[in-house]
């Protein structure tokens, strides 16, 4: 393209007139999500909390090298990462399985970030920064499981989905992981790891099906 | 339709992805033109058991290689494709 194609708008972007963009950090359901309550009224059944401001890393072994890496993750977290579908609580983070060879690493406060992980698996994974390509919710509540049984076809009863369980799985034609936390006040509670991009679409979603049981809706940066 | 990932366990059909036969193998460089193009468009319309390649797109993204029946749809095998993690199988 000549320099005389070139609109002179775009010549001006060198200038002072560059539009002033924000970096500030948002969530990706920042827009969607309204404090409060929603759907039927009285108790809510359902519990939808959006944890904002976590660290995700995905470790993802190099061919051959998934002995190497499991060792390195055994260094670093001081208990064996998960092999099979789980989700494994270290000190000051959760090891989410996702997919062979493969996990997420979960935390807060800038403990596991990728900088600090990445000397110790280097030459045995690859390790990818998700920190601000997942939104993750957490969802618990008397009817939880029962509205996760609209948009899932796993089976999430106790007896099979117990505490630490977890599956690469799809909600509503949308990639998820989730993974059954520790209980809180006595009831299961189910989180979801869903990509930034989706996260609006499937918390609309969640929405829907939660609506009939009532549901209680809020955000917090508490793991 | 249901598959039992080797990985995931048993998942609904809407969870994969159909590639289709698993059996084709790429030619080697200077096997002629003949065998890049049977590689490459000729297949078989098997009308019982067959070897296919699925992909578990919407769960742990890894490549299986099932073996089932055209007619009945009954799954008589699920492994991991070559190449499926990173030590679990071979090149």
């Amino acid at each position: 393209m000549s320099s005389s194609a070139i609109p002179y708008s775009t010549i001006r972007m060198e200038g002072a007139s560059v539009a002033e963009f924000s970096w500030d950090v948002r969530s990706p359901l920042d827009r969607a999500l309204i404090v409060g309550p929603y759907g039927a009224q009285g108790e809510a059944g359902v519990s939808l909390t959006e944890i904002r401001n976590f660290d995700l890393v995905q470790v993802m072994a190099r061919r051959g090298n998934a002995g190497e890496m499991m060792a390195a993750a055994k260094a670093r977290f001081g208990v064996a990462a998960p092999e099979t579908p789980r989700a494994v609580a270290t000190a000051d983070a959760t090891l989410i399985w996702s997919g062979p060879d493969q996990f997420l690493v979960l935390s807060k406060d800038g403990k596991h970030l990728i900088e600090a992980l990445a000397p110790g698996f280097a030459g045995s994974a690859s390790l990818s920064d998700q920190s601000h390509a997942r939104a993750l919710i957490s969802i618990s509540g008397e009817k939880a499981r029962a509205m996760l049984a609209k948009l899932s076809s796993i089976d999430l009863h106790p007896s099979v989905f117990a505490v630490g369980a977890a599956a690469a799985t799809s909600m509503d034609h949308t990639s998820v992981t989730l993974w059954r936390g520790k209980d809180r006040d006595g009831q299961a509670v189910f989180n979801l790891l869903v990509f930034a991009t989706f996260a609006e679409s499937l918390w609309h979603t969640i929405l829907d099906s939660a609506a009939e049981y009532g549901v209680t809706i809020g955000h917090s940066g508490d793991l | 339709m249901r598959i039992t990932c080797p990985f995931c366990g048993e998942r609904e059909l809407g969870e994969f992805t159909y590639l289709g036969d698993a059996k084709p193998q790429r030619p080697a460089a200077d096997a002629g033109e003949d065998a890049v193009y049977d590689y490459v468009y000729l297949r078989d319309n098997i009308a019982g058991v067959m070897s296919e390649h699925w992909y578990h797109g919407g769960g742990c993204r890894a490549w299986l290689k099932v073996t089932r029946n055209t007619l009945t749809h009954e799954i008589s095998a699920v492994e991991a494709a070559a190449g499926a993690g990173a030590a679990k199988v071979g090149a």
